[in-house]
């Protein structure tokens, strides 16, 4: 059968290798791109996304922020609420656990949660203003909105050797419904443009990854999915200077994010914003927004179990808590307690040529 | 709030001209009531008395002589360690024992915590009563015995003891277990057993919770054209350059429902039931329903269930299609398996309802009902699936009531289990309440119901033979 021998099936027991056959199968690669800008066409470019972590600034074994060590997770937690010799029902130990991980509270826990320290962080000015719990980047501009790193930073899941880190990227490369991809269209120069408009997708289409397994090749295709990911469509403004890509907030933009086996999870940003240094073959930086803190803590629970969330020490439901203590956006208009958290996520992209659905009757939509 | 929220996002979807209640009935997920379709099978030798019965959703599957679905209980891994009967080992591991405690086997948490309602718990043997054989029993085919602890001769198939289940009260229930695929993290399940499928090599069988679907052998779906006539093809030309034929071998010979359409000389197709087969080239994932939405190619199918309940909608959502309620609002199952050696399940409103109040409400049955509520029916509700019927639940207990008592309310029920539908979903196609649970909702929690997968090869989680 003429086709057969490129087509691959990516199943559980293989997913490494599936993410990589498929990606070399499904994107079909597109002649080298020249020298100064090739990709650029009809005004356009597009990329794809190949790695995300959520912004954490990081010391050489964490001492500046995390000069208390890191935060327990659920096995450390659960033992030193439950390691006393007494016997126990289920309903008393780890059925009370779960109810609490699905069901958080801001009420106050014993156990002592550690934020990171210092005022340097990833991030951008989400809201415009330098306030005295913002951070300074380490490049030095002020005024960067990142209260999730306080919370995050001294959990080890979240950290460069963290399991979120691995896993989400892990994933993210092996499994077509994560698939991020961004077009910029009106691009004059992709130096320095006053005027561009971003449009945020899900492709369909597996990544380019080279021998190494490591690095991603540019030139593929993404076709985009506007049938069941039309949710994951956002239009921004924005411009390039010197290179980089800086887009106005969005007021609301939701991405795809499934992690594990079976689930299909999605992150919402409010007052969404993407700085980027662009060249042809790459995209490469930050994008930043408010996160609701319950819709956050749903996807955690919803995409990681608790066994997940042991690799790495992170306990839901004292994550919760803090990220309830330091939301900094989006009040509830009723009790004027901030719903969001500000947030930034540091992403690199690879070139893809952006191909849009063929418009044709469907019969499951009939 | 959130109600309104829900009825104004449903208005302006259905002012918008969008289709958002499509019937669940008039999909191609079901067989009219009215079908003949049935999977044939391959007739193996059977001990005396076991016999083969149909069944709506598992196919042929193996009975006692007075009906009772057979099962076996396949050892499987969990995270810290194995439960269920190893093959070939001659011994059954579901015995006269009343577990008390949990086994730790599921990561994080470790063993050693008294199970719920020990006062009414009972054991494997009385939940999964052993299919005895006569003393003097001989080896049938893959039917061989084992001898239980208690001296009793038990059959077994393929090397695994096999059972009965106490919620199968009549010939054709099968809701001990299901081979339809259901995720991953499950606990050790149960599974029906029949003979298998007559089915040529080059093609398997996936089974769904909506049928039996036909695949090749490495996975890929199959498809029947309309343009087609029974034993004859015409897709040629420009229509090969997406549909490739399903080759068969030179010595295929038709059987059954199976037949052989010639192309060309030397150049043989399988066809179904009279109608030549093909795969969508365009496909690069397993089980795939993409190539059905071209007009006149349909999936194919041995048999499919019947239609859920009439008022039920199908939705499009984040990675196809879900069933839901006559709202919109999509359908989620309940998954529960407990933590003891003997892999209890905790799905059933028979069984402890602590695993599910603790999930849906932190164990506060008021949270549960906004968090997953029930979906209600009318008394006396009828849909063509027997897998659907109307059931009266206690919610602040879970439990089952008589119809009257006080509190009672009508609820449909997917193979004796409630379903449900979940308070978050704000307009219709959101299922954000997947995956909701211990282990992402497979081993405690709620997992939508996928008709249609386009992302994670259809699987909804890992099918039984990825373990």
């Amino acid at each position: 059968m003429k086709s057969n021998a490129v087509r691959k099936m990516s199943v559980a027991g293989s997913l490494l290798a599936a993410s990589v056959t498929v990606a070399l199968s499904t994107a079909s690669a597109q002649p080298a791109l020249q020298e100064g800008g090739g990709a650029l066409k009809d005004r356009r470019i597009g990329y794809v996304m190949t790695h995300k972590y959520w912004a954490v600034y990081e010391t050489e074994g964490a001492k500046t922020e995390c000069p208390q060590g890191f935060n327990d997770g659920p096995r450390e937690q659960f033992k030193k609420l439950f390691d006393d010799g007494k016997k126990r029902s289920i309903v008393e130990a780890q059925l009370k656990r779960e109810g609490e991980q699905w069901h958080p509270t801001t009420e106050p826990e014993s156990f002592v949660f550690k934020e990171a320290q210092g005022n340097v962080s990833y991030g951008l000015n989400l809201d415009g203003k330098i306030g005295p719990e913002d951070f300074t980047s380490p490049e030095g501009e002020k005024g960067i909105d990142n209260q999730l790193y306080r919370v995050i930073g001294c959990i080890g899941h979240y950290r460069t050797m963290g399991t979120i880190n691995h896993f989400e990227n892990l994933f993210m490369r092996s499994y077509d419904d994560t698939r991020i991809v961004i077009e910029l269209t009106e691009v004059d120069d992709l130096k320095n443009d006053d005027s561009v408009v971003v449009t945020t997708y899900r492709g369909g289409d597996g990544l380019l990854q080279d021998a190494t397994g490591e690095g991603f090749i540019p030139g593929g295709t993404q076709r985009i999915d506007l049938r069941w990911g039309k949710e994951y469509v956002s239009k921004l403004k924005g411009k390039i200077v010197d290179g980089v890509l800086i887009t106005e907030p969005a007021d609301r933009v939701m991405l795809p994010w499934g992690v594990t086996f079976g689930t299909s999870g999605y992150h919402v940003f409010r007052g969404f914003q993407l700085k980027l240094k662009l060249d042809p073959e790459a995209a490469e930086g930050l994008m930043a927004g408010f996160v609701d803190v319950k819709a956050f803590n749903h996807h955690l629970n919803t995409s990681w179990s608790t066994h997940h969330h042991s690799y790495g020490q992170l306990s839901s439901p004292s994550q919760y808590k803090a990220m309830m203590r330091l939301a900094d956006g989006y009040p509830d208009p009723k009790t004027g307690k901030n719903t969001a958290i500000s947030s930034a996520v540091k992403v690199k992209f690879t070139q893809v040529y952006v191909k849009q659905p063929e418009q044709k009757e469907l019969v499951s939509k009939q | 709030m959130k109600r309104l929220r829900w009825l104004l996002s449903a208005a302006l979807l259905v002012g918008a001209g969008v289709s958002q209640a499509t019937l669940a009935a008039s999909g191609p997920y079901w067989q009219s009531k009215d079908s003949k379709d049935v999977e044939a099978y391959v007739k193996v030798p059977m001990p005396p008395g076991i016999q083969v019965i149909q069944t709506e959703l598992e196919g042929p599957v193996f009975a006692t002589a007075e009906g009772k679905t057979i099962y076996t209980w396949p050892l499987g891994g969990l995270r810290n360690g194995n439960a269920g009967d190893r093959r070939n080992s001659g011994v059954s591991s579901c015995d006269d024992t009343i577990y008390k405690e949990t086994t730790g086997y599921m990561s994080p948490y470790p063993p050693g915590f008294l199970l719920p309602e020990l006062d009414k718990r009972r054991s494997c043997e009385q939940l999964w009563p052993p299919v005895l054989a006569p003393a003097d029993a001989k080896p049938v085919g893959k039917w061989t015995t084992i001898k239980r602890k208690n001296g009793q001769m038990q059959w077994a198939y393929d090397g695994y003891p096999v059972y009965t289940s106490d919620l199968d009260k009549k010939p054709g229930d099968v809701y001990g277990g299901t081979n339809a695929l259901a995720g991953g993290a499950q606990g050790i399940v149960r599974r029906p057993i029949g003979p298998p499928a007559d089915v040529p090599p080059e093609l398997d069988i996936v089974p769904f919770r909506t049928g039996r679907m036909i695949t090749t052998y490495k996975g890929f779906s199959v498809y029947t054209s309309d343009a087609d006539e029974p034993g004859k093809s015409h897709c040629t030309g420009k229509c090969l350059s997406d549909w490739d034929p399903v080759i068969a071998p030179q010595t295929a010979k038709p059987k059954g429902d199976w037949s052989v359409v010639e192309r060309s000389p030397g150049i043989k197709q399988w066809a179904f039931r009279g109608m030549p087969l093909y795969t969508y080239v365009h496909e690069t994932k397993g089980r795939a329903m993409t190539g059905s939405d071209n007009p006149g190619w349909h999936n194919v199918y041995t048999q499919r269930a019947l239609p859920p309940p009439a008022e039920f909608t199908v939705q499009d959502s984040r990675i196809g299609q879900v069933l839901a309620d006559k709202d919109g609002k999509t359908i989620y199952i309940y998954q529960c398996n407990d933590d003891a050696l003997d892999q209890q399940t905790c799905d059933h409103p028979d069984s402890p309802q602590v695993y599910r109040m603790a999930i849906c409400g932190n164990f506060d049955p008021q949270v549960c009902q906004a968090t997953f509520p029930y979906v209600k029916a009318s008394p006396g509700a009828k849909a063509d699936s027997s897998l659907w019927t109307v059931e009266t639940i206690d919610p602040n207990t879970g439990k089952w009531a008589k119809p009257g008592d006080p509190g009672a309310i009508h609820v449909w029920t997917y193979r004796k289990r409630p379903v449900y539908t979940y308070g978050d979903d704000l307009k219709p196609g959101d299922a954000n309440g997947d995956n909701y649970g211990e282990f992402n909702g497979q081993r405690n929690g709620f997992r939508a119901f996928w008709l249609r997968d386009d992302y994670r090869n259809n699987n909804l989680g890992r099918a039984p033979s990825d373990r």
